[in-house]
C-alpha cells in the first residue's frame, strides 16, 4: 500500500506549489471528470449529461434548496431552488461555494489507516475491507473487555443520525455525544419548558419592533431568515440589536446597544418590569394562555431600568423607551432568541426571559408560531428490533448531573472531561462522525489529552480535519454533493438530498458505511435496507410519492396531516409556562432570576466568539473560493484599550487565558466595547492535511475555559476572561 | 450611445450585508481563476464615533458605462459596447492582452487572465441572460441589494426600483475631459463627504479579499445624479443631469440617453 505522509506537507511548500498552481486555478481547472450515473439513470439529464438536478446544501445546517447544474457530467455551479423555503431562490457565500468543498484537493479519498505515532498525520491507504474489518474487531474487543458503555460515539446534527444513533445504542452505548451544548443548549431547554418546543417559529412578513440579543443574523446566516429580517427592515421595521461587538447586523440596525457581557438578562428583566408596570401586555392572551404571570410580575418588580442600567451600561432611559416601544408594537414584535445569547452561565434564565417577553406581549400567531419541527412524521422507516437496555451511566452527566437537558442533545463537554478524569468509568475507543472535537469544545489541550487515553478513534469525514489527524482510522465520507441522505419532512414537504456526482475516489455515503459497520458489529438488524435509494423507497412507502418525482422535483407535498391547534402548548399545563412547575420541582428557580456573572480582573478581557458569513463555525475554512474571499481572521480590541497596551494594528500580540495561549494579528477597532476583545471564529486549524486553513489565523478552542450551565448544560463560550500582550 | 436594450444594475446599499454571496457565485460562474475577482464590496469602514457607529457596504464591479474610457484605448478592437445589449465585452479571441483598458478603467473593474494572456471582467453574465436568467451575483443575492434589468423597458424591476427611489445616486468619473456615464445605480448611498479622498484598497492583504489597489474614491468622486425629492446644493451641469434622468424615468422613454 503506498504511504501518504501528509505532515510532509508544509505550509510554505504548499504556498510555494499553490503560486503555480492552485491558487491561480479556477474551480473549473479542478473538476475531474466524475459522472452523475444515478441522475442520468432517473432522466435528470440530457444525452449530453447536462440539466439541472435539484438537492440540498450542507455547507451549514439549515439546509437550503439547491439546483445543481451540470454540463457534460461535471457540476458547475449550485443555484438557490426558488421552491424552497430555506433557500427562495438563493444561496448564501458557503452554499454557493459548495461545489468548491466537493471538489476540494485535500478530499480524503480512500479508508486511512494510522502509521505514525498518534497525531503525526502518518497513515496509509487501506481498502474499506480492511478498514471495517479492523474497526469492527476493535470495536468488539473494547466491549467483551469493558462493556458496550466503553465505546463513545459522537457526531454532528445531520440527516443520518438515525442511523448513527442505530449504531450507538445498537452497540449498547449511553454515551452519545452531539455538538448542541456547544451552541443553544440554553435556547431550546428555555423553549421547551416555557412553549413545549424547542424553537419556534420566527415569521417576519408582519413584524415592526425586532429585539435581537446577539443574534448576529448578517454574519451567522441562515439564508431565508436573513433575507427575511433585510426586507423587513427596508420595509421600516424598528430592530434593536444588543452585542458588545458592533457587527454587520449592528450596521442595518436601529438602535446599537453595546451591552456588558452577561448581562442580557438584566436588560431583559427590566424589559419585563417595564411592560408589566405600565400595562402594556396583552392581558387577555396571558389570561387565557399563559400561567404563572402574577409570580414574574412579582419578581420582577425590583428590576427597574434603573437597576439594569447600572449592570448592563445601557441608560435607564433608553431601556425604559426600548419596553415602552416594544409593548406598543404588542404582537408585532418579536425578541429574537439568538442561539447563543449571553453564551454566560446565566444564558438558561436570559433565554427564559427572552420567551417571557414574547409571551406577555402576546406575539403568538402573529411574529411567532408553532414550529413544524424535523420529526419522521408520515415518513416511514425499515423495521427494526427495540434496542438492548442499557444501564451504564453516561459520561455526560445526563440526565444524573443535568436533568433538564434532553438525551438526544447532551453535554459534550462533560463527556470529554468525564473521559479525562476516568470517572464514573474509564471509555477505551471513541467513533466520531463528521465532527471536529478538537476546534469545537472548550479547552483543546483537554480535548487531545483524552484522546491520548483511547485504544481506539476512529472518524468519518470527508476532508482530515484537525480531529481526524488523532484518528486511527479515516473513513472518507461522500460530499453532500455525492450521495443521498435519508429524507426530512418540514411541514408538509418532504425534501431530498441526492447524488449529482458520483463519488469521487472511494468515498461513499453515511448510510452505506453505517450499514457495513452495523453489519460486522452483528448489528445487521437495525439497518434493514439494501442500499441508500431502498432505504428511502421505505420512507416514502406510507406517503405513496414516487421516488422519481421527488428526485425530479427536490421536494414532493405529503399527505396532509390534521392540523393542530396552534394555541396548545406541550408544557404539562398545557400553557406557556412563564412560571415553570418543571424547574420549581428541580429545586431550580421556577422564574428567571438575576445573579452576578463573574466578570474579568483588571487588566483582562472578556474573550468574545461569534461568526462570520463566508464560513460555517470550523468545517469550511479549507475551501478555497471562501478561501479567497474571507477577511484576514485577527483578535479585535478597541483603540483605547490597545494604546494603553502599547498595540497597534496588525501587531502579532499574545493571548493567554487560564487554559491557553495563541498569537494572532490585532485589529484595531471602534467596534469593541474597551473590555472586550473579539477572535475570529474558526480557525487555527492544527491539521496539515488541510493544505489551505493550516496556519491560518488561531483557535478559540485554545482558550475558552470549560464552564458548563448547571440547567441547560450548554457552554458558557464567553466566559473566558484573557490578557493580551505584544507577541 | 442609444441601444436597443439598455441593461443596468440597480444596487440597494442599505440592503447589502457584505455576505459575499455574490462574490462567491461570480467566480463560479464565470470560471474566475482563484487569484482574480470581477466583483468586489466596497467597505466604507467605521464611520461616526463610539457607540454612534455606521458602516456600509457598496457593491460594484465592471459598470457597462454608456461612455465607457476602456473601449476608448483598445488597440484591438476586443473591448466593445454591444450594439444591442449596451454591455460592454471583451471579445477574447482577439484581445491581444496589452492591457491598456485595464489602466483606463476608473472602477479597476478590469484584470489580465495571465493564464490565458487576456483581459476578463463582468460580463453581466451574458450567458444566464440569453437563457432567460439573472446574472449570477444578482440571482442569489441574500439581502436583495442587487437588482438587474432593462432601463429600456419600464417594467424591468430595475426600472421600477429606479422610478420609486427617493434618490439615485453613480459612482460618476469625470476625467481626461471624458465622463464615464456608468451604469450601476444607487440607492441610499449614505453620506459619503466622510470617505476620505487617500482612502484605497491598497492595505488589504492579497490573500484575502482581492480588491483593486489602483482605484481610489478621489479619482472617481461620488457624485449626485438624480435626486428629484431631495434638495441638495449641486452644480448647473449636474442639476440639468438629474432632471434630464428624472425626467426620463417619469416618462419612461425608450432612448434613455440619447
Ligand atoms: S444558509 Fe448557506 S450554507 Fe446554510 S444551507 Fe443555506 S446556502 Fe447552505
Ligand atoms: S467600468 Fe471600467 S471596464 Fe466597465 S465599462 Fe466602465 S470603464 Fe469599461
Ligand atoms: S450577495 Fe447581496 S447582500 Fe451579499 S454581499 Fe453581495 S450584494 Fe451584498
Amino acid at each position: 500500500m503506498p504511504k501518504t505522509d501528509v505532515s510532509q506537507l508544509s505550509r510554505r511548500s504548499f504556498l510555494k506549489l499553490g503560486a503555480a498552481t492552485a491558487s491561480a486555478l479556477a474551480v473549473g481547472q479542478f473538476i475531474a471528470p466524475p459522472v452523475a450515473r444515478a441522475a442520468r439513470q432517473a432522466h435528470l439529464l440530457d444525452s449530453n449529461g447536462s440539466g439541472y438536478i435539484s438537492t440540498m446544501c450542507e455547507m451549514c445546517v439549515w439546509r437550503c434548496g439547491v439546483r445543481a447544474k451540470v454540463v457534460e457530467e461535471k457540476v458547475v455551479k449550485l443555484e438557490g431552488n426558488p421552491d424552497h423555503p430555506h433557500s427562495k431562490g438563493k444561496l448564501c457565500a458557503r452554499g454557493q461555494s459548495g461545489l468548491m468543498t466537493t471538489y476540494d484537493p485535500d478530499r480524503v479519498l480512500t479508508p486511512l489507516i494510522r502509521v505514525g505515532k498518534r497525531g503525526e498525520g502518518k497513515f496509509r491507504q487501506a481498502s474499506w475491507d480492511e478498514a471495517l474489518d479492523l474497526v469492527a474487531e476493535q470495536m468488539l474487543s473494547i466491549k467483551s473487555k469493558y462493556g458496550p458503555e466503553a465505546m463513545v460515539f459522537s457526531s454532528t446534527h445531520n440527516l443520518s443520525q438515525p442511523l448513527f444513533e442505530n449504531l450507538l445504542y445498537g452497540f449498547g452505548s449511553p454515551n452519545y455525544g452531539t455538538q448542541r451544548s456547544l451552541c443553544f443548549n440554553a435556547m431550546i431547554v428555555a423553549n421547551s419548558i416555557t412553549y413545549g418546543m424547542e424553537e419556534p417559529a420566527r415569521d417576519y412578513s408582519q413584524v415592526k419592533y425586532i429585539i435581537l440579543t446577539g443574534r448576529n443574523l448578517t454574519e451567522a446566516i441562515s439564508t431565508s431568515e436573513t433575507s427575511d429580517l433585510i426586507d423587513s427592515i427596508s420595509g421600516g421595521a424598528k430592530v434593536v440589536y444588543i452585542d458588545p461587538r458592533f457587527t454587520k447586523t449592528a450596521s442595518k440596525a436601529t438602535e446599537w446597544l453595546p451591552i456588558r457581557p452577561g448581562t442580557d438578562l438584566a436588560f431583559h428583566l427590566a424589559m419585563i418590569n417595564v411592560i408589566i408596570a405600565e400595562k402594556l401586555y396583552d392581558a387577555a392572551f396571558v389570561d387565557k394562555y399563559t400561567l404563572g404571570f402574577d409570580q414574574v410580575a412579582s419578581l420582577t418588580m425590583s428590576t427597574t431600568p434603573e437597576w439594569a442600567a447600572t449592570l448592563t451600561g445601557i441608560e435607564a432611559g433608553t431601556i425604559r423607551r426600548i419596553a415602552e416601544e416594544f409593548g406598543a408594537a404588542g404582537k408585532y414584535a418579536l425578541a429574537h432568541n439568538g442561539w447563543r445569547t449571553s453564551n454566560f452561565i446565566n444564558s438558561f434564565p436570559t433565554e427564559r426571559a427572552i420567551s417571557i417577553l414574547n409571551a406577555v406581549v402576546g406575539n403568538w400567531g402573529t411574529t411567532m408560531f408553532p414550529s413544524s419541527g424535523e420529526g419522521a412524521g408520515v415518513l416511514g422507516s425499515p423495521p427494526q428490533p427495540a434496542y438492548p437496555r442499557i444501564s451504564a451511566q453516561r459520561l455526560d452527566g445526563v440526565p444524573w448531573m443535568y436533568p433538564f437537558v434532553p438525551l438526544k442533545i447532551g453535554v459534550f463537554q462533560q463527556l470529554r472531561d468525564s473521559i479525562v478524569a476516568g470517572t464514573p468509568y474509564e471509555p477505551h475507543g471513541w467513533f466520531i462522525s463528521r465532527q471536529n472535537p478538537v476546534q469545537s469544545l472548550p479547552d483543546r489541550q483537554k480535548t487531545l489529552e483524552a484522546f491520548q487515553k483511547m485504544d481506539l478513534i476512529v472518524t468519518m469525514d470527508i476532508l482530515v480535519n484537525d480531529t481526524d489527524w488523532f484518528s486511527d482510522v479515516v473513513l472518507p465520507e461522500a460530499s453532500y454533493l455525492e450521495r443521498y441522505d435519508p429524507l426530512v419532512p418540514m411541514g408538509n414537504q418532504v425534501y431530498i438530498r441526492q447524488p449529482v456526482i458520483e463519488p469521487q475516489g472511494e468515498a461513499k455515503s453515511a448510510l452505506w458505511v453505517y450499514k457495513e459497520l452495523g453489519t460486522r458489529l452483528g448489528l445487521a438488524d437495525f439497518f434493514q435496507y439494501k442500499d441508500e435509494v431502498d432505504y428511502i423507497n421505505q420512507q416514502l412507502a406510507p406517503t405513496g410519492i414516487p421516488l422519481e418525482t421527488l428526485r425530479l422535483h427536490g421536494n414532493a407535498t405529503l399527505p396532509t396531516s390534521t392540523g393542530s391547534d396552534i394555541y396548545e402548548w406541550s408544557t404539562p399545563s398545557g400553557k406557556v409556562e412563564l412560571f415553570s412547575s418543571l424547574l420549581e420541582k428541580a429545586k431550580f428557580d421556577p422564574v428567571p432570576i438575576w445573579t452576578d456573572p463573574p466578570q474579568p480582573k483588571a487588566g483582562e478581557f472578556y474573550l468574545l466568539t461569534g461568526k462570520v458569513g463566508q464560513h460555517t463555525q470550523f468545517g469550511t475554512q479549507n475551501n478555497q473560493l471562501l478561501h479567497k474571499y474571507q477577511d484576514v481572521p485577527r483578535l479585535w480590541m478597541a483603540p483605547e484599550a490597545a494604546k494603553s497596551l502599547g498595540l497597534s494594528d496588525w501587531d502579532t500580540v499574545q493571548v493567554t487565558s487560564p487554559v491557553g495561549t495563541v498569537q494572532v494579528a490585532l485589529q484595531v477597532t471602534d467596534a469593541m466595547r474597551t473590555d472586550c476583545v473579539y477572535l475570529t471564529p474558526g480557525f487555527g486549524h492544527l491539521s496539515m492535511a488541510l493544505r489551505t486553513a493550516y496556519g491560518v489565523g488561531a483557535s478559540d478552542s485554545v482558550l475558552h475555559v470549560t464552564y458548563t450551565d448547571p440547567i441547560s448544560g450548554g457552554q458558557a463560550l464567553s466566559q473566558t476572561f484573557v490578557s493580551v500582550k505584544k507577541a | 450611445m442609444a441601444t436597443k436594450n439598455h441593461y443596468a444594475f440597480v444596487i440597494d446599499v442599505a440592503r447589502c450585508i457584505d455576505c459575499r454571496a455574490c462574490l462567491v457565485a461570480c467566480s463560479v460562474e464565470n470560471n474566475v481563476p482563484m487569484d482574480h475577482t470581477r466583483i468586489w464590496v466596497y467597505d466604507q469602514g467605521l464611520q461616526g464615533t463610539w457607540p454612534d457607529l455606521s458602516r456600509a457596504f457598496v457593491p460594484y464591479n465592471c459598470m457597462h458605462c454608456d461612455n465607457p474610457p476602456c473601449t476608448e484605448v483598445c488597440v484591438s478592437g476586443a473591448t466593445y459596447k454591444d450594439a444591442t445589449s449596451g454591455l460592454v465585452l471583451v471579445d477574447q479571441e482577439a484581445c491581444i492582452g496589452c492591457g491598456y483598458c485595464v489602466a483606463a478603467c476608473p472602477y479597476g473593474a478590469r484584470y489580465i487572465d495571465q493564464s490565458r494572456g487576456v483581459v476578463d471582467k463582468c460580463t453581466a453574465c451574458v450567458q444566464r441572460l440569453e437563457v432567460g436568467l439573472q446574472p449570477a451575483c444578482v440571482a442569489t443575492c441574500v439581502g436583495k441589494s442587487r437588482l438587474f434589468g432593462d432601463l429600456n423597458d419600464p417594467t424591468s424591476e430595475a426600472s421600477l426600483a429606479l422610478k420609486n427611489a427617493m434618490s439615485v445616486t453613480r459612482l460618476d468619473y469625470e476625467g481626461n475631459g471624458m465622463d464615464a456615464d456608468p451604469n450601476i445605480f444607487y440607492l441610499n448611498l449614505p453620506d459619503t463627504s466622510s470617505i476620505k479622498a487617500s482612502d484605497t484598497f491598497g492595505q488589504v492583504p492579497q490573500s484575502t479579499l482581492p480588491r483593486p489597489s489602483q482605484y481610489t474614491l478621489s479619482e472617481a468622486g461620488w457624485k449626485k445624479v438624480a435626486i428629484p425629492l431631495v434638495a441638495v446644493a449641486m452644480g448647473a451641469t449636474f442639476l440639468a443631469q438629474a432632471i434630464f434622468f428624472t425626467k426620463q424615468l417619469i416618462e419612461g422613454e425608450k432612448d434613455f440617453e440619447d
